[in-house]
C-alpha cells in the first residue's frame, strides 16, 4: 500500500539475495580459473561489495558535501570560496566556532580525565559496581531528555520568589541570589558543557575501567616492592598503560564535542553566544536554507576531525605491529 | 439533529466504502466530485498538517467531527511545527500533505507560480469567500499582495482564524483607571508598590524572543506608520535606521520596567508570563499578548472571568497620524495536492458553520466577520478593534524570509540582555536582510 514498505522490505529481503547471487555467481566464473589466478582475484571479488557501498553511502555524498560547499544557496551556481568566507568572518559562525572550541577543550578534558579519575577510584572501593552504574545512569537517557532535566535544574525565578529551580533554589539556602545560568555570559556555556560531560563521563568511565582490569596486578605489586607511592603507580604506570584506551576515548569525545547540538539546541537555541557550529549548520538549512553555506560548515567539521583519524589509525597500525 | 439512526448506519456505511476505496486507491485515485460544498459521502484519505498543540489541536478536532460525519474522509492530523519540512519536503521531491500551512514568505511567489500550491479560485466561491472573511485578509495594495498569499491575483491562502496582537491585557481588580491614550502615559503609569509596570514573557524555546518582535513591530507601526512598517519586513527599509533603532529603544524602556529585571523577562515562558498579574500582592500592571493568551491565563487560573477579573486595551497610540494602525495574525491553510478530499477540506473551512467551532472553543475570532459567538466578551471587543482598524498590518517576522526572521527574534533576547549593544545588532541585522531576501 505505501512504497516506502516495499522499499524497506526490497532493502531487508533484496540486498542479503543479491550480495549472496553475487558471491555465489562470483565463486563459480573464480572456479573457472587457474588456482594462481583464482588466489590474485579473490580478495577484489570480495571487498566489491564493501567498498561499494562505502563509496555510494560515504565517499560520494562526502565529495557531493565538498562540491556543494563552492556553490550559491540553492546549488546553481559556483561561487568560489564565498562560503568559507562567510564562515571564517561573519560574527555568528565565530561566535559558533569560538564555543565549539570551548566544547573540544573543556568536554573532551573533563570527560576523559574524569573517566580516568572515577575509573582508578572507584576501582579501589567496596561498592564498585553500585558506584560505577551511579555514574554510568545519565549514559542511556538521550541528549534531549537530559537537556530539558537540566532546563529544569537550571530554572530561573526572580531574586526574592520561590526558585523552581534545583540549583537556584539550593545556593538560595546558602542566602546568595539566583544566578540566570543559561543567560549569563559567564555561565551559560560551562552549564552546557556540564550537560555534556554528565552524559559522557559515564561512558568514559566504562571503557577505561575495563582496560584497567586488564592491567596485571603483579606489574603494580612490582613497583609498590619497588617503594612507588600510589600517586606514582597512576603517572607511571597506569596511565601509559592506559594510553591506547584513553587516545580511542579521547578521539570519540573530540568528535563527539564538535558534533554537539541537541544540547545547546534544547537549552538555548544557540541565544546568548552559547552556539555551536553543529547548530549552524543546522539552522543554515533549516532557517537560511542556504546548502553552500550548511555545506561549508560541514566541510569544515570534517576537516577538523581528519587529524584525529589520521592519528588514531597510526595508533591502531602501531599496535598491529606489535601483534 | 432529527436523523440520528438513519445517520449512524449511513456512517458506518461510509466507512466500509472508506476502507474499499483506501484498499483500492494504491493505484488508481477515485473519481473526482465537483460539488463546491463538502456534502454527502466522498470517502478516501486526506492527510493535514498543522503547527497546532494543545487547546488549539483540540479545537481544531472539534471543527474536523462533522467534517468527517458527513463526508467520510479519513483525516489523517501531524502537528509539525517546524515550518521548514514543507520547504524541504518540496526541495527534495518527496510526498507534500494534502493541506498545510502556506510557507515562508520568501517561497510563495515561487510556490503559487509552480503550482505547488493551488488557486483557490479554482475550487471554492471566490466571491463568496472574500464578502465574508474580513476585508484586510483578502485584500490589498499590490505591494503587499503576497504578504497575504495573494500572487498575480488569485488566492492561495484559505484563511480560517484571527488574532489581534498588541494588546495590553491587566488584571481589572487591580489596574481600574482608564487606558492610557500614548506611551508616554503609559510608561508614566506608577505601578502598587513593589509590583513592575510590564509582565514579559519572552522565553518560547527554539523561537524564543518572538513575543518582544510583536511589541517592536506594534512600535514601529504607530510611531512610523504603516508605510515604514511594510517596508522593513518587505527588506526595503533598513534596520540601522532612526524609525527602527527608536522603536528598539522604546521597547528598551519597557524592558527596562519588567517584572523581576530583564533575566526575568528572558527566562519567563510566554505561556506563564501573565502569572504576576494574578498574583498576590500583583507583580505587575500590564501584559503585552495576543487574543489566544487568555487561554494561558485560565490553565494557571480556572476560575478566573473576562471583564471582571481580566481586561486589555490596545496598545496606545505614537503619532496620531497612525491611530487604528493594528497588527494581526491569521491562520490559513493552502492545498498542495489536488485531490476531491482535499477541494471538499477547503470548502468546509470556509462555512460559518466550522469557524463557529473554532471561535466556540475560545481563544481565538474567525476569518469571517459574520462569526461572533464568542464565548468570552472580550473577544467581541478584539473583533471591533480588528474590524474598526484602519490598517490591520500582518506580524511581521512571519513575513519575513526565516533567517531574517530568527536573527531579529535573537536580537531582541541580546538587546534585552544588554541594551548598549544595539547599534551592532542593528548593523548585524541589516547584513542579514541584504543577505536573505530574494533578488
Amino acid at each position: 500500500m505505501d512504497d516506502r514498505i516495499l522499499t524497506a522490505v526490497a532493502a531487508v529481503v533484496g540486498v542479503p539475495i543479491v550480495l549472496a547471487g553475487y558471491l555465489i555467481l562470483s565463486e563459480r566464473l573464480l572456479g573457472a580459473l587457474s588456482a594462481p589466478v583464482q588466489q590474485r582475484l579473490r580478495p577484489y571479488v570480495w571487498v566489491v561489495p564493501a567498498v561499494s557501498f562505502a563509496t555510494v553511502f560515504m565517499v560520494l555524498p562526502t565529495l557531493n558535501t565538498v562540491v556543494l560547499s563552492f556553490m550559491d544557496r540553492k546549488s546553481e551556481a559556483f561561487v568560489g570560496f564565498d562560503n568559507y568566507v562567510f564562515f571564517f568572518t561573519n560574527p555568528d559562525t565565530l561566535g559558533a566556532l569560538k564555543n565549539s572550541l570551548l566544547w573540544l577543550v573543556f568536554f573532551t578534558g573533563f570527560v576523559v580525565i574524569g573517566g580516568l579519575l572515577i575509573a582508578v577510584i572507584f576501582d579501589r572501593i567496596r561498592y564498585e559496581s553500585l558506584a560505577k552504574t551511579a555514574v554510568f545512569l545519565p549514559l542511556p537517557i538521550s541528549a534531549v531528555a537530559a537537556s530539558i532535566i537540566w532546563k529544569f535544574m537550571f530554572e530561573y525565578q526572580p531574586p526574592g520568589t520561590v526558585q523552581t529551580g534545583t540549583l537556584n533554589a539550593s545556593i538560595g539556602t546558602l542566602g546568595f541570589d539566583p544566578i540566570p545560568w543559561l543567560i549569563n555570559s559567564t555561565t551559560n556555556n560551562p552549564a552546557l558543557i556540564f550537560v555534556g560531560i554528565w552524559t559522557a563521563t559515564g561512558f568514559a568511565m566504562v571503557i577505561i575501567s575495563a582496560s584497567l582490569k586488564a592491567i596485571s596486578g603483579e606489574l603494580l605489586e612490582a613497583a609498590r616492592m619497588d617503594g612507588a607511592n600510589e600517586l606514582q603507580l597512576l603517572l607511571l604506570i597506569t596511565t601509559p598503560l592506559l594510553y591506547p584506551t584513553l587516545t580511542v576515548v579521547a578521539t570519540t569525545m573530540v568528535i563527539t564535542a564538535l558534533k554537539v547540538f541537541d544540547i545547546p539546541y534544547v537549552l538555548t537555541s544557540g541565544a546568548y553566544d552559547t552556539d555551536v557550529i553543529a547548530r549552524q549548520l543546522f539552522s543554515q538549512i533549516a532557517d537560511a536554507g542556504h546548502y553552500g553555506r550548511a555545506s561549508a560548515v560541514g566541510v569544515v567539521m570534517l576537516i577538523a576531525i581528519i587529524p584525529l583519524l589520521v592519528l588514531n589509525i597510526r595508533r591502531f597500525r602501531a599496535q598491529e605491529e606489535i601483534r | 439533529m432529527s436523523r440520528s439512526s438513519n445517520g449512524r448506519r449511513s456512517r458506518v456505511a461510509a466507512l466500509g466504502v472508506a476502507t474499499l476505496v483506501l484498499a483500492a486507491c494504491a493505484s488508481s485515485s477515485p473519481s473526482a466530485s465537483q460539488g463546491p460544498l463538502a456534502s454527502g459521502q466522498i470517502g478516501g484519505a486526506l492527510t493535514i498538517w498543522t503547527a497546532w498543540g494543545g487547546g488549539e489541536l483540540a479545537a481544531f478536532q472539534k471543527v474536523l467531527e462533522p467534517f468527517k460525519a458527513t463526508t467520510g474522509i479519513d483525516v489523517s492530523l501531524t502537528t509539525v511545527r517546524d515550518i521548514a519540512q514543507l520547504a524541504i519536503n518540496v526541495e527534495a521531491g518527496t510526498k507534500l500533505p494534502d493541506i498545510a500551512s502556506p510557507p515562508t514568505a520568501d517561497k510563495r511567489e515561487d510556490w503559487a507560480k509552480d503550482g505547488v500550491m493551488k488557486a483557490l479560485e479554482d475550487f471554492i466561491d471566490i466571491d463568496a469567500y472574500t464578502s465574508a472573511t474580513y476585508p484586510a485578509l483578502v485584500t490589498c495594495p499590490e505591494a503587499t499582495c503576497v504578504d497575504i498569499g495573494i500572487v498575480d491575483g488569485k488566492h492561495y491562502q484559505l484563511y480560517v482564524k484571527t488574532q489581534v496582537k498588541g494588546l495590553q491585557w491587566y488584571n481589572a481588580k487591580v489596574f481600574t483607571d482608564e487606558p492610557p491614550t500614548t506611551y508616554d502615559e503609559m510608561l508614566a503609569i506608577t505601578p502598587p508598590s513593589g509590583a513592575s509596570l510590564f509582565c514579559m514573557g519572552l522565553e518560547s524555546g527554539s523561537d524564543s524572543g518572538w513575543p518582544a518582535s510583536d511589541m517592536v513591530g506594534n512600535i514601529i507601526m504607530r510611531q512610523s506608520g504603516a508605510q515604514v512598517f511594510t517596508d522593513w519586513y518587505q527588506g526595503k527599509h533598513k534596520w540601522n535606521s532612526p524609525e527602527i533603532k527608536a522603536a528598539y529603544e522604546l521597547f528598551g524602556q519597557m524592558a527596562d520596567k519588567a517584572y523581576g529585571g530583564t533575566n526575568t523577562a528572558l527566562s519567563t515562558a510566554f505561556q506563564r508570563g501573565h502569572k504576576p498579574l494574578f498574583s498576590d500582592p500583583p507583580g505587575c500592571l500590564f501584559y503585552e499578548q495576543a487574543t489566544f493568551v487568555t487561554a494561558f491565563f485560565l490553565e494557571d487560573y480556572p476560575d478566573l472571568k473576562a471583564v471582571d477579573d481580566y481586561n486589555f486595551f490596545v496598545d496606545p497610540g505614537i503619532d496620531p497620524a497612525n491611530d487604528g494602525n493594528v497588527m494581526g495574525f491569521a491562520d490559513s491553510f493552502v492545498m498542495y495536492n489536488d485531490t476531491p478530499q482535499a477541494r471538499a477540506f477547503m470548502n468546509f473551512m470556509t462555512t460559518k458553520e466550522a469557524q463557529e467551532i473554532f471561535v466556540g472553543a475560545g481563544g481565538t475570532l474567525a476569518a469571517r466577520a459574520d462569526v461572533t459567538n464568542f464565548p468570552d466578551p472580550v473577544f467581541q471587543t478584539a473583533a471591533d478593534v480588528a474590524a474598526n482598524a484602519k490598517n490591520l498590518l500582518p506580524t511581521p517576522g512571519d513575513q519575513m524570509p526565516s533567517d531574517m526572521k530568527k536573527a531579529y527574534w535573537k536580537s531582541l533576547l541580546d538587546f534585552v540582555n544588554d541594551q548598549s549593544k544595539l547599534d551592532s545588532l542593528l548593523t548585524h541585522l541589516d547584513e542579514v536582510q541584504a543577505a536573505s531576501y530574494p533578488q
